[in-house]
């Protein structure tokens, strides 16, 4: 659907008057008109919606401006403390640092969550916070007379949250744990698990990496993996995600002592930095407006350059070849005191204005202190209308496939969210939680919206908006990588691990392990897969089909063989793939399959070999 | 097909021309074509005859000076002579005396001058016609905008096959257009063989198939329904005829060693063999090029290379009567620095990206006419200079493909496939 040509946007104009007025005489299918309808109304909420912003802002405006006064005293003293802490440092320290070091900028992060936000109940309490979510799903539901699909069974729910969150299926014994409990909490308690597992933050990683270190030949000597690194461990600590991006936003020194640098380093020129930060951070796309102002959003040239400025001063160093002697660990960023000098660092449609917050006010800054952190503040203050949303946008669509607003980076007016004040409020919530980002997830995990069934029932089949059933995912490569290695049992997947992270260690070089050389050929030249397409092709199937990934005789023996009944082995092949057991017109049907073969062994390995193959072990149902 | 601005801007492009009084050669030969025959419009029948592109990659940027536009006369001449070929007024490095015998079949692109000087931003530059990074995005390459123009999306072979090389994919247009790459030639596809017998694969695709039937009818997904696309496809290529065009051990002996031996011999013979199978496009690659040392010994060796294999395909073509429905280009990423250089025992040049050569046979082209020429060095571009849009463009043109069409990126940014270029298709039919 979204690499079809683009439809004039005249022709789709008029084809929407065209269809307001007179329906029928325009062929459209009654998913297009339900979408259109949709659309109209969501519309027309938003303008509700924003005259009730307007009252609302203006008794927080007063309410600010009372606030005001104290944060300013507050900041004043924690000003003053920074100063000592600095001073004291600087005594420790009484050689200075050489040059080609790059010292880390004095300016620390300040969470800014507003009282009347962390006062929210249901932004300490996931139960509740899911609760709240589930009525305004439901509601919304009801209004559109979707019924929805049944909460999911067991084995549903266990591979559907491992992969979620872990980016793996669970091994034989972990399913059978799981499947095998009684106790009525076990959903909740495995969700806790998961959280903790480090897993989670590779997962993470694995889907953030790819945005923001471009695959270019610039960045060939730039090293990926500190940064890939120190992703999956914020991610694992659970650093609440204000600081993260603080962090990553204002970072400086060197890769080595602080591998967030990376990011500058792989994005070497201002409209990289500006477009990256907006579209992942923010949720919006503003690379148009570099060249022109933007056609459907309202983003001006003006704006998109008023951003950029903030990016103005920073230095990246140029990776050099290793194998020339270029220590790339000791490379890194400075924020300088007038414009960077470097060549190609501003591109031709370069605008030179004033520093100014995305549709927000000009700050003034003075002219030698460092603008990043001041755009960073900005960003990440639980106020700031973009952050938050961007954030809980993006990760329900991680996990449903589709966010309330598609594409998730491209929030604007004309893109209304599916549900916006559900978007609004957990965006609050998030806010209010402390922008604790295991605390979003876990609570997205406890709703019945999540746990409901991919199957869809009569009458839901069509609905893709109202997450009236579960979407089926298509596992990314790296999804896809990791199962198979898991279904290969743990010391293959060990092997697999450690030569991955031995091929890193020796080149430090990106895409040298299998599984870096098993996703590259996966996303075959694309940045990032998609989780709601299948877009894998010939030379994909050909290689899971004929590669000796699947249908090891050796493999399937080990899984199946040392059972002698037929029922228990394809019930391990099952549980070990599929994370389910069979059910018993397969397991008829296998047996059958494994009594009149020749070999058993041989039947075993055919079995494990359409398993792997099948399209339910390669979705996340 | 073609809006009524593109004959427009042809029609501009050829007054401004003529305004400017550059009446020579390139130009020449689009006159007399016109002078034959004054009542034809502007061959416009003659576009979109193109079914398969043959893209012979020459890996390092080749020396234009030693192989498509010598310059004898000039300071940093090299070793090499010109020939005459089957055009007359038409000169090569006699080291292609092969190829020369083809000119007429043939158009040589004198008037390149790209952008890029690095390797790698240049290949992308010259795949894609965009610039690596620009706004962010990644770019398809030439191939995967055929394959997913032209492609076919039932046919049993991809429709885009790279052989012995990585090449450039599809960008934002997403896996479905990516090149199938044959690492080794001699070897054919990877993962093409089952690794179980026949029967035993027929066994296991009839268990798959069986569980696919029973997931769809319960989960009822599209994604369910594109994965069993991508399989049957799949096995479609394993179990077709058209799969044999991988296996170059069918050719007979004499045949093949027309070819000459070796990767890119092997290479260029299974590009013929997929032509005859109707893919659409092929990416086959000549390494060596880099010849910032002793040029002279590199580039007279490749030359060989490509003199016999690139001469047995245009006859293998021609015998099959499929020249002129395929194009095939010989290029490289850049030309190199007219001069000579003062390092080492044994100097070479340098990279060049300001004016070098390409070379195209075959595709229904009028054949023996030169677009563009340079300065008696070789180094400046003194009329018709072809940008890699330009270039691109062309090739869509001949294909059909109305380059002025846009894509639709993931995130819903459209982007035209070529960015203002300036054809050159009417110079060449």
């Amino acid at each position: 659907m979204r690499r079809n040509r683009v439809l004039p946007i005249a022709a789709l104009l008029v084809a929407v008057l065209l269809l307001a007025q007179t329906t029928e005489t325009v062929a459209q299918t009654p998913k297009q008109v339900q979408q259109f309808k949709q659309k109209l109304r969501q519309q027309e909420v938003r303008k509700k919606l924003r005259e009730l912003q307007k009252a609302k802002e203006a008794a927080r405006k007063a309410k600010a401006q009372a606030n005001e006064k104290t944060k300013a005293a507050e900041k004043a003293k924690a000003q003053a403390n920074e100063k000592t802490k600095a001073a004291e440092k600087a005594k420790k320290k009484p050689t200075p640092e050489p040059e080609s070091t790059p010292a880390p900028t004095a300016l620390t992060f300040q969470p800014q969550v507003p009282a009347e936000l962390t006062a929210i109940p249901e932004a300490q309490d996931a139960a509740a916070f899911a609760k709240r979510i589930d009525d305004q799903i439901d509601a919304a539901l009801r209004n559109e007379n979707i019924t929805p699909s049944p909460i999911c069974n067991d084995e549903e729910f266990l591979r559907r949250v491992y992969l979620d969150i872990t980016g793996v299926i669970p091994t034989l014994e972990q399913t059978r744990k799981f499947l095998d409990s009684t106790d009525p909490q076990k959903r909740s308690l495995l969700i806790d698990e998961l959280l903790a597992d480090p897993h989670y933050g590779r997962h993470l990683a694995d889907q953030w990496i790819p945005k923001l270190y471009p695959k270019e030949s610039n960045n060939r000597f730039v090293l990926k993996e500190p940064l890939y690194n120190w992703f999956q461990n914020q991610f694992n600590q659970n650093t609440r995600w204000d600081q993260f991006v603080f962090d990553l936003v204002t970072a400086t020194g060197t890769v080595e002592d602080n591998p967030a640098v990376t990011y500058y380093l792989a994005n070497r020129s201002v409209d990289k930095l500006t477009d990256t930060v907006t579209q992942h951070f923010l949720g919006i796309q503003l690379q148009c407006a570099q060249c022109h102002n933007h056609p459907f959003t309202g983003w001006k040239q003006q704006e998109y350059w008023g951003m950029a400025a903030f990016f103005s001063r920073v230095v990246p160093q140029n990776p050099r070849n290793a194998n020339r002697g270029g220590d790339n660990m000791k490379i890194g960023v400075t924020e300088g005191t007038t414009r960077t000098k470097l060549r190609d660092f501003f591109p031709e449609a370069t605008m030179d204005v004033a520093a100014k917050f995305l549709g927000g006010p000009e700050p003034k800054i003075a002219p030698r202190e460092p603008q990043r952190p001041v755009l960073a503040s900005w960003m990440v203050a639980g106020d700031n209308p973009y952050f938050a949303r961007a954030m809980v946008n993006r990760t329900w669509a991680q996990l449903f496939g589709r966010g309330f607003v598609n594409p998730i980076d491209d929030m604007h007016p004309d893109n209304p969210p599916s549900h916006p004040e559900l978007l609004s409020d957990m965006a609050r919530i998030f806010a209010g939680s402390g922008f604790d980002v295991k605390f979003l997830t876990k609570a997205i995990c406890l709703t019945n919206t999540y746990q409901r069934s991919s199957r869809p029932t009569a009458g839901n089949e069509n609905d893709d908006i109202y997450f009236s059933h579960m979407t089926m995912k298509v596992m990314i490569p790296e999804q896809l990588f990791d199962s198979v290695t898991r279904v290969a049992g743990p010391t293959l997947e060990a092997v697999a691990k450690n030569r991955q992270e031995k091929a890193q260690a020796g080149k430090r070089r990106p895409g040298n392990g299998a599984r870096d050389q098993f996703v590259t050929f996966f996303l075959a030249g694309s940045e990032a897969a998609s989780t709601t397409e299948y877009e894998a092709g010939i030379p994909q199937a050909l290689r899971m089909m004929n590669s000796r990934l699947a249908g090891s005789p050796a493999l399937a023996r080990n899984i199946a063989g040392a059972f002698s009944k037929p029922e228990t082995a394809i019930e391990n092949l099952y549980l070990t793939t599929l994370s389910r057991r069979p059910t018993e017109a397969e397991t008829a049907r296998l047996t059958g399959y494994i009594t009149q073969a020749d070999n058993a062994n041989t039947a075993y390995s055919d079995i494990l070999w359409a398993l792997v193959n099948s399209s339910e072990f390669t979705m996340v149902r | 097909m073609f809006g009524s601005h593109l004959l427009e801007s042809t029609r501009r492009r050829f007054l401004q021309l003529s305004a400017a009084g550059v009446g020579t050669a390139s130009l020449s030969g689009w006159l007399k074509a016109l002078a034959n025959n004054p009542a034809a419009a502007p061959t416009q029948r003659s576009r979109g005859r193109v079914k398969s592109v043959i893209l012979l990659w020459m890996d390092g940027g080749p020396s234009h000076k030693d192989t498509f536009d010598l310059k004898p006369d000039s300071k940093g001449a090299g070793d090499f002579r010109p020939i005459a070929t089957s055009v007359p007024g038409i000169e090569i490095s006699e080291h292609l005396p092969q190829l020369a015998k083809w000119m007429h079949k043939g158009t040589i692109v004198r008037g390149m001058s790209s952008p890029e000087g690095a390797h790698a931003r240049a290949k992308y530059n010259l795949h894609t016609g965009y610039r690596e990074g620009q706004g962010g995005l990644s770019y398809p390459s030439i191939g995967s905008i055929v394959a997913c123009e032209k492609g076919s999306p039932e046919a049993s072979v991809p429709n885009f096959v790279s052989i012995g090389t990585r090449t450039y994919g599809s960008g934002f247009l997403g896996p479905k257009y990516q090149p199938l790459i044959v690492t080794s030639p001699s070897r054919g596809v990877e993962d093409l063989k089952a690794t179980v017998s026949e029967r035993q694969f027929d066994n296991r695709l009839g268990l798959l198939g069986e569980m696919e039937a029973a997931f769809r009818g319960q989960y009822k997904a599209d994604v369910i329904v594109d994965h069993k696309t991508a399989y049957e496809r799949a096995v479609q290529l394993m179990h077709s005829q058209e799969a044999k065009a991988f296996d170059i051990s069918l050719e007979p002996s004499a045949a093949k060693s027309r070819y000459g031996s070796g990767n890119f011999a092997d290479s260029v013979l299974m590009a013929r063999r997929l032509v005859e199978v109707g893919v659409p496009f092929i990416e086959a690659s000549l390494g060596g090029w880099d010849t910032h040392q002793d040029n002279w010994t590199k580039v007279k060796s490749n030359s060989q290379q490509v003199d016999a294999a690139m001469s047995a395909l245009i006859a293998d073509l021609n015998e099959r009567g499929l020249l002129d429905s395929t194009l095939i280009i010989w290029m490289g990423e850049f030309g190199r620095t007219p001069h000579i250089n003062t390092r080492g025992a044994k100097p070479g040049r340098d990279h060049y990206p300001k004016a070098w050569s390409l070379a195209m046979f075959g595709g229904g082209m009028a054949g023996g006419r030169v677009i563009g020429r340079t300065d008696k060095e070789g180094a400046i571009v003194e009329e018709r200079k072809v940008a890699p849009v330009d270039f691109l463009a062309t090739v869509c043109e001949l294909m059909g493909i109305d380059h002025t069409r846009k894509n639709e990126t993931p995130t819903g940014r459209p982007v035209q496939i070529v960015e203002k270029p300036n054809a050159f298709t009417q110079e060449i039919l």
